[in-house]
């Protein structure tokens, strides 16, 4: 999970054994809407995810931890962080939400990794780190 | 040879009035299941109760219900029981929760738990009588029950009338 795909070199296969992994999976998910000029807080964006698991998984979805890290209000973007044990039903819910205030959406899941995703290649921005004061822990 | 296997759950309905329980049929409970397991599990939970779920089998004067569920989410399933806190039929709602009593694979288990069960509670309920003459009646009652045909017509035709008493 390391700058392995460089321009010059082809992607590397590597395999990388966590000992002492830490329980979450993080998620690095993209909200693609119809009208790209809707406005979204990422306290709408938590809402939204969570009324997506409440409609796939009932009120016992709808009490999943989850976390949203970090949020791009202009691109969209987000990060999340969730018990492995909920990556599933996360992941299931995120695929099956289709619109948003009347209007059709989707999110593309960019990337899910164990390790926190900032130190990897495709981080919103690589500066941050994960105890950065920028976060927002909604 | 292999089979499908099921998990039978042998519930029991406990309502305040005891008189209500005859106007509950299988079609009322698994609407109240199906019901709270779509508001506890969502649309994933309402799938699963959609295969093979059925109600198999319902005693509307002791409040007992045999509830088949598929092996694989009965546990799933099975948590959203308690949820549950009144039964619609003939559009009145019956106030009630459902207390699991076993879970077995066959009918034939179940069937055997609750003959056993009931007579634990036949134990436990006779001392309770006031005088011998009841305690007989009661020991009468028990050994004039067999399930013959015409007998069970007489308490089909009995069951009736109670239930017009009750729309009256």
């Amino acid at each position: 999970m390391r700058r392995a795909d460089s321009k010059d070199k082809p992607s590397v296969y590597q395999r990388v054994v966590l000992k002492n992994a830490s329980p979450y999976h993080y998620m690095k998910i993209c909200l693609v809407l119809e009208d790209e000029s809707t406005k979204l807080s990422a306290v709408d964006l938590k809402q939204f995810i969570i009324s997506g698991l409440n409609n796939l998984y009932g009120e016992v979805g709808a009490a999943l931890n989850f976390d949203l890290l970090k949020y791009d209000e202009d691109a969209l973007t987000a990060l999340l962080r969730v018990y492995s044990s909920g990556l599933v039903k996360l992941w299931s819910s995120l695929t099956l939400l289709g619109s948003y205030q009347n209007q059709t959406c989707a999110f593309r899941v960019l990337q899910v990794s164990r390790r926190h995703i900032t130190r990897c290649p495709l981080c919103l921005s690589s500066e941050d780190t994960e105890d950065s004061p920028s976060h927002l822990w909604i | 040879m292999v089979r499908v296997k099921s998990r039978y759950l042998l519930c029991e309905v406990h309502v305040t009035d005891r008189s209500r329980l005859l106007l509950l049929d299988d079609r009322a409970v698994a609407l109240a299941v199906k019901a709270a397991v779509a508001r506890t599990h969502g649309d994933y939970g309402a799938a699963l109760c959609s295969i093979r779920f059925s109600v198999k089998y319902l005693n509307a004067h002791t409040g007992i219900v045999f509830l088949r569920f598929p092996k694989r989410c009965y546990k799933l399933l099975w948590s959203a029981l308690p949820f549950i806190t009144c039964i619609e039929t003939r559009g009145q709602k019956i106030p009630c929760f459902l207390n699991c009593l076993h879970v077995g694979g066959t009918i034939r288990t179940c069937q055997k738990f609750l003959i056993r069960y009931n007579t634990q509670q036949l134990h436990r309920m006779l001392p309770k009588c006031k005088n011998e003459e009841e305690k007989q009646e009661v020991q009468k009652a028990i050994l004039n029950c067999t399930l013959t045909r015409g007998n069970q017509e007489a308490f089909e035709d009995e069951f009736e009338s109670d239930e017009e008493d009750e729309e009256e």
